[in-house]
């Protein structure tokens, strides 16, 4: 297994780079049919519609998946603890999403952090926003 | 209470399934369906394990209690948020038992009305007892 992050090399304030990346609507129907969330909400454009919505969305559970392997690509695999979020609004895929997230506290005794995470839109605006607390070496 | 329910009701197990035996290739394409290339979820073999969000797949036997059911539509709620606490990582072959709880019930009004929320915590136990993940998974309805 990849080291995890030393405890020591992380301080609060800290700012992890920013990821960018293209959600496409294959990635999304990819996720849906993997996560056992095939439904036309999160696979089809008119079926979505049809539900009221502006077309396909992408399931809160991606989000928050794609945000826990974003905190991990920096601290290591099984490092994730805990991960809360609150989806507050429709992730349209076939847009570029970003990803991000900021050190709040260090705990000294279990050598663990907490952070802000948020996506984020091109614009700035906050689809989803959570915390997390990460285990380190 | 909120739509007067019956407080007895909160912490009420209402659901245990079991699930599973959870296999490699979902493994893998869950977590390659979120980009991921890491070893540790998408190799097959003695050190693969779930992607630490693979627990929310597990939704147990029934959603909501029989007496919320009655009071709410629940084909119109919205994923309103989740919060998830990790334990013992989810391999290949392992069964998920899932215990499921009504752990919170709570109103807010807003400039559109009132809107109920619902938290159903599921609490996900492995074939050894080990307790994988807390999943609370939090739905809002107007």
């Amino acid at each position: 297994m990849a080291p995890r992050l030393p405890f020591d090399d992380v301080q609060e304030g800290d700012e992890l780079a920013v990821r960018s990346l293209f959600l496409a609507k294959d990635q999304v129907r990819a996720y849906a049919r993997a996560s056992g969330q095939w439904s036309a909400r999160f696979t089809d454009d008119d079926g979505a519609r049809r539900e009221g919505l502006p077309g396909m969305i992408t399931p809160g559970n991606m989000s928050m998946g794609l945000l826990a392997s974003f905190l991990e690509d920096w601290a290591g695999p099984g490092t994730l603890r805990r991960l809360g979020t609150t989806f507050r609004g429709l992730v349209l895929p076939d847009r570029t999403i970003r990803l991000c997230a900021a050190v709040t506290e260090k705990h000294d005794t279990t050598r663990s952090i907490e952070l802000d995470v948020w996506l984020e839109g091109d614009e700035g605006e906050r689809w989803v926003l959570g915390t997390a607390t990460l285990a380190l070496a | 209470m909120p739509l007067d329910l019956d407080p007895a009701i909160i912490g009420q197990e209402f659901d245990r399934t079991v699930e599973g035996p959870v296999t490699a290739e979902e493994l893998v394409a869950f977590a390659r369906a979120l980009g991921e290339s890491r070893p540790e979820y998408t190799e097959p073999g003695p050190g693969l394990v779930a992607h630490p969000t693979y627990c929310v797949r597990f939704r147990g036997g029934r959603f909501y209690p029989e007496s919320l059911v009655k009071l709410i539509d629940v084909r119109r709620g919205f994923d309103a948020g989740k919060d998830i606490r990790l334990g013992e990582p989810i391999r290949p072959g392992d069964t998920i038992e899932v215990r499921s709880t009504l752990h919170e019930v709570y109103e807010k009004t807003g400039r559109t009305g009132s809107m109920y929320f619902v938290v159903i915590r599921f609490t996900l136990v492995n074939q050894r007892g080990d307790v994988v993940a807390v999943v609370d998974n939090r739905f809002m309805h107007r």
